[in-house]
């Protein structure tokens, strides 16, 4: 009946101006006056400077300031959860590579960088510890953080494991990876008076308002801070870095606006890393193919600041009804940057665990897929409570018929095509995502438009498209009545948009506020002489395409136009929500084809499947699977952050050597979605977005394996590994 | 990054001029990896002296050669069907590399000037004999998995990037230049330095001396070419083993052959030796496998990248068996 938006494929609204170039994002803000800020980095990873020389630097034509650990306005440290435990160019003190030691302002960017490059610095170099193998000795256990346990111990799962039927146990690794995503890190800082307006590359406005905030301790209602578009964040810019600070502070220190866009190199050193990660996993298995025990013992790369783990383990023990479990969260504390979270905190645990559980499948000689749904529960044995998820048997078996899986012979290294061995694998996908409070507003204006708002961001993810279907689906407007707006400190506070809470979080308060916008209307409407519905109960008014008609009679028409267009002034409604946090689960299957002899392997094909319950905008959601995909296939392939072992250097600090997936390494991917609401949710939605990314790497790992019997447990699976 | 000035050349004598008269003077046509070195603080020139308004960019026989501008973009050579007949090998490896955005910009001169990828040189902040003479070679005993096996010396094990150069050597290409001391030309097997103990001198190039044209003589040899390039992904990356090979058959006997190595040396590498493994031998399997094994040969490894010597066998013996249809 109504004019369903929900659930169709919608392409982004601000989809045109984006490919068009008009779309403006945080570095493309053009202000009078501005100064550009580049950044000095240092060339050692652990030490003191002992003497910095800015003469030379100062000398460039155009250079209005050079700021160092001598001169810097001094700053608040701001407490947790801004990351990093201490603010460079505040002490002399190297804490790792590349960290800044200046920060130069100049006219033009070219003079900056110039100067920037001019600063002589002399440093007390320390030997650092980079790698988790330069310090085998000084991993401990590392404290639980604000949502993840360090350890989980159930039963005996030793004594399990010496006494299962079969039991595999294997090594896994991956090393330090980098988000990059293709827009730079980049502040805009304007200051008028004492009011700072920030434009910023953030996943979080409200958090970058806090915390700068707190560093320059300026009261948040101060600070303004804008995005409008957000060219990928991926974790990179879910906290406020350093150079967020830096800027605003020497903007207020100058009296002028500052640009500062971080080079490709530097994000490499600036906003985090996924940690090198190492992990021990056993499994053990009865005869009928019940799982009886995990182990998984993790260590992973640590800044000396920092005793935080980012890659999370909770998949060893939710997925599958393990009566014995230990997983425990090392880590080990190195001369790096901090690691932080990327996309997805549950991969790399997840990496191992569905490996393991591959290798078991050949050992008990049980299908791959036959074998998790022996298992599969929907049972959280810390919390000992439902998790939400009892819809993955069916995403596993939609997605093995959809991927051909029966056609899948057993046995390793038989399928040939050519001179390409053909493999299928799969894998479990797995991610939670967390709480988060929300706040929108809805305006229908007197010509029959609607506004929502909400101070959330839009990483590029969609959430201008699907806000637009919820706020125009909850009014009974159709999609081309409805602006949001989004990207704005001065808009109602939302979270970040993270650990994919966006969707399942905005959601609720929008949809609060949307129906309170449509019962103002219905009210006014049936209060007004001068409408065809007056006298009706609101109940008896239903709304279409933006006319609100008497049930039963359509002959008694009205419009949001009308109502409120007779009404002289908008109506608003409001609403705010705190989300139920979820655990949102799918299953992945690839083909590979492998060539042996030159190591070479290519993903040739991909089906997913995924419980994200309604299903907002089938096209946005596809391309999640195709980003995850894409992801994937660069943890299980190319990726991986070199760093020199000696000088701690970061050696493939750019596009060219730190190898994402180009287009021809990507296939076309299929996705299955199980489509029923969740019932924690007023619109029935999950959060999805890092799902699937979270199984591929295992999937392509046992799809190898499954190929030419060859197993690599070391991600990346390079040509080396193969031969 | 520092400030330079720009200069547009009318000709290729004011080209050459410009450049020559300033030592820190440098030619840019496509600048696909120039203005990077620059940025990243790799080279560093106060002036750059245009060649896009020069009349050096065609496709043109000259008797027995096939004279390409120095100046031609890489897809339009890529894509000349005189290239694609007759120097398959030449028009395959411009078409394994880089970008079609950058085959577009890029000139064929440039290419073989490009710089190596290794992340030492690139970053600013590490060592790097080429970059600074004298401060040493951090790759030795560091991040190795990319560099040489072949050509390295204890002051640089970095490789060459181009493929084109690879190529050109199974070609019998010879590089036409014009320099301040006049015109000469230069057999591509002599244009290029071993990094000995001078790893910041690439090629034997002057101060100012433009490579003005490329010459691929036509030969049987050059007619039956092939490059195989194996890397990390499928597109827009660098080899991490490649192999021009070029044949010439007389039944099934090698009458003669190219064959030149990528991603595994300091230069651009032809094998000698692997190529008399062949000559004068039928081409089966036992001979290609003494041509693979002739190829690594005296080939030093390093503690990231000794998987390229089983590779570089593996690759050798695939391009042979392809280009000579041994089955």
């Amino acid at each position: 009946m109504s004019n369903k938006l929900v659930g169709r494929s919608f392409a982004r609204v601000e989809g045109r101006e984006k490919v068009t170039g008009a779309a403006k994002y945080s570095a493309d803000v053009a202000v009078p006056g501005l100064l550009h800020g580049v950044i000095t980095g240092s060339r050692i990873a652990r030490g003191r400077v002992t003497s910095i020389d800015t003469t030379a630097a100062l000398a460039v034509p155009g250079v209005v300031a050079v700021y160092t650990h001598l001169n810097m306005p001094r700053l608040v440290v701001p407490p947790p959860p801004y990351p990093k435990g201490f603010l460079p160019l505040q002490d002399d003190v190297i804490r790792h590579n590349d960290q800044p030691v200046a920060y130069v302002v100049a006219e033009t960017l070219e003079q900056a960088r110039e100067a920037a490059e001019l600063i002589d610095v002399r440093y007390a170099a320390e030997k650092a510890k980079v790698v988790i193998a330069d310090a085998e000795d000084e991993i401990f256990l590392a404290p639980p953080g604000p949502e993840n346990p360090d350890k989980v111990v159930i039963g005996d799962p030793v004594g399990a494991l010496a006494t299962a039927y079969k039991k595999v146990e294997g090594h896994y690794s991956s090393p330090t990876h980098t988000h990059n995503p293709i827009e730079p890190s980049a502040t805009v800082a304007v200051w008028d008076g004492d009011n700072l307006t920030l434009h910023d590359t953030t996943q979080s406005i409200s958090l970058v308002q806090q915390v700068v905030g707190q560093a320059l301790s300026v009261p948040k209602d101060k600070i303004r801070v804008l995005m409008k578009f957000l060219g990928g964040g991926f974790g990179a810019k879910a906290p406020v870095w350093a150079h967020t600070i830096f800027t605003a502070a020497v903007s207020r220190e100058l009296r002028r606006p500052v640009k500062i866009v971080l080079t490709r190199a530097q994000m490499f050193t600036s906003s985090g890393h996924r940690a090198e990660y190492r992990q021990q996993v056993a499994l053990g298995a009865d005869r009928e193919g019940k799982l009886v025990a995990v182990r998984n013992i993790s260590t992973q790369q640590m800044s000396r600041n920092d005793k935080r783990t980012f890659n999370t383990s909770e998949s060893s023990y939710m997925l599958y009804g393990f009566p014995h479990i230990e997983v425990r969260h090392q880590g080990v504390q190195l001369d790096v940057q901090m690691a932080h979270f990327m996309r997805s905190p549950e991969g790399p645990a997840l990496v191992g665990l569905e490996t393991a559980l591959d290798e078991l499948s050949y050992e008990l000689g049980i299908d791959p897929v036959e074998l998790r749904l022996r298992n599969i529960t929907d049972y959280d044995p810390v919390t000992r409570t439902k998790i939400g998820n009892d819809n993955l048997p069916d995403c596993l078996r939609q997605g093995a018929k959809q991927f051909g899986w029966s056609r899948r012979k057993p046995k390793p290294g038989v399928t040939k095509d050519g001179r390409e061995y053909v493999g299928y694998g799969m894998s479990v996908e797995a991610h939670t995502y967390h709480a988060r409070p929300s706040s929108a507003s809805v305006t229908v204006t007197p010509d029959g438009k609607v506004v929502a708002r909400s101070g959330t961001q839009d990483i590029g993810t969609g959430t201008y498209t699907v806000m637009s279907q919820l706020a125009g689906e909850a009014l009974g407007v159709p999609m081309s009545a409805v602006t949001f707006e989004l990207g704005d400190t001065n808009l109602p506070a939302a979270g970040f948009s993270a650990a994919s809470v966006t969707v399942s979080s905005v959601s609720g308060s929008l949809t609060i506020a949307a129906k309170s916008a449509r019962d103002a209307v219905v009210a006014l409407a049936v209060a007004d002489t001068r409408s065809p519905l007056h006298g009706l109960a609101p109940d008896q008014v239903e709304i279409e395409n933006g006319f609100l008609f008497a049930k039963g009679n359509r002959s008694r028409r009205d419009s949001y136009q009308g109502v409120v267009g007779r009404h002289g002034r908008p109506v608003e409604g409001t609403g705010s929500y705190l989300n139920v946090p979820g655990y949102t689960t799918g299953a992945i299957f690839v083909e590979v084809r492998v060539d042996p002899v030159v190591g070479r392997v290519r993903v040739t094909r991909a089906v997913g499947a995924y419980d994200l319950g309604t299903v907002v905008n089938r096209r946005t959601a596809e391309s999640q699977v195709l980003g995850g995909l894409t992801w994937g296939i660069g943890y299980a392939l190319t990726e991986h952050t070199v760093m020199d072992r000696n000088s701690a250097r970061v050696v493939n600090a750019n596009l060219s050597t730190y190898m994402i997936p180009v287009n021809p390494d990507v296939p076309k991917v299929q996705a299955v979605f199980i489509d029923k609401p969740d019932a924690t949710s007023p619109v029935g939605v999950k959060g999805f977005g890092e799902t699937p990314v979270t199984g591929v790497p295992a999937a392509i790992g046992n799809a190898v394996y499954h190929a030419i019997g060859r197993r690599v447990r070391d991600f990346p699976i390079t040509q080396d590994k193969l031969l | 990054m520092k400030n330079f000035d720009y200069a547009v050349a009318a000709t290729p004598a004011d080209a050459v001029r410009l450049v020559a008269e300033r030592p820190g003077a440098a030619f840019v046509s496509g600048g696909t990896d120039l203005l990077n070195l620059m940025r990243d603080c790799a080279q560093t020139h106060d002036r750059l002296v245009d060649l896009n308004g020069l009349d050096l960019g065609g496709v043109a026989l000259r008797g027995d050669v096939l004279r390409i501008g120095g100046l031609a973009r890489m897809s339009d050579v890529a894509r000349h069907p005189v290239v694609r007949t007759r120097f398959p090998v030449v028009s395959e490896a411009l078409l394994a590399s880089a970008s079609p955005q950058i085959r577009n910009m890029a000139a064929l001169g440039g290419n073989l000037l490009q710089r190596t990828r290794c992340g030492y040189f690139r970053d600013p902040g590490s060592a790097c004999n080429k970059k600074v003479p004298g401060s040493g070679c951090p790759a030795i005993t560091g991040e190795n998995r990319g560099h040489a096996i072949l050509g390295g010396t204890d002051q640089c094990i970095a490789v060459h990037p181009s493929d084109l150069g690879v190529s050109l050597r199974a070609v019998d290409a010879v590089i036409r230049t014009r320099g301040p001391r006049g015109e000469r030309a230069i057999p591509f097997g002599e244009f290029q330095v071993p990094p000995g103990s001078t790893p910041e001198r690439e090629t034997v190039l002057e101060h100012g001396e433009l490579i003005t044209s490329i010459d691929l003589p036509f030969s049987a040899l050059a007619g039956k070419s092939s490059y195989l390039k194996l890397r990390d992904r499928s597109s827009f990356e660098f080899a991490v083993v490649s192999v021009a090979a070029a044949l010439e058959l007389r039944g099934r006997t090698v009458k003669d052959v190219r064959l030149a190595f990528g991603g595994v040396a300091t230069t651009s590498w032809r094998s000698t030796d692997a190529e008399a493994a062949l000559r004068g031998k039928v081409l089966d399997a036992a001979s290609i496998g003494g041509a693979a094994d002739a190829a690594v040969r005296g080939a030093v490894p390093r503690e990231h990248n000794g998987f390229k010597v089983e590779l570089l066998r593996r690759a050798v013996t695939r391009a042979l068996t392809d280009l000579g249809g041994v089955r």
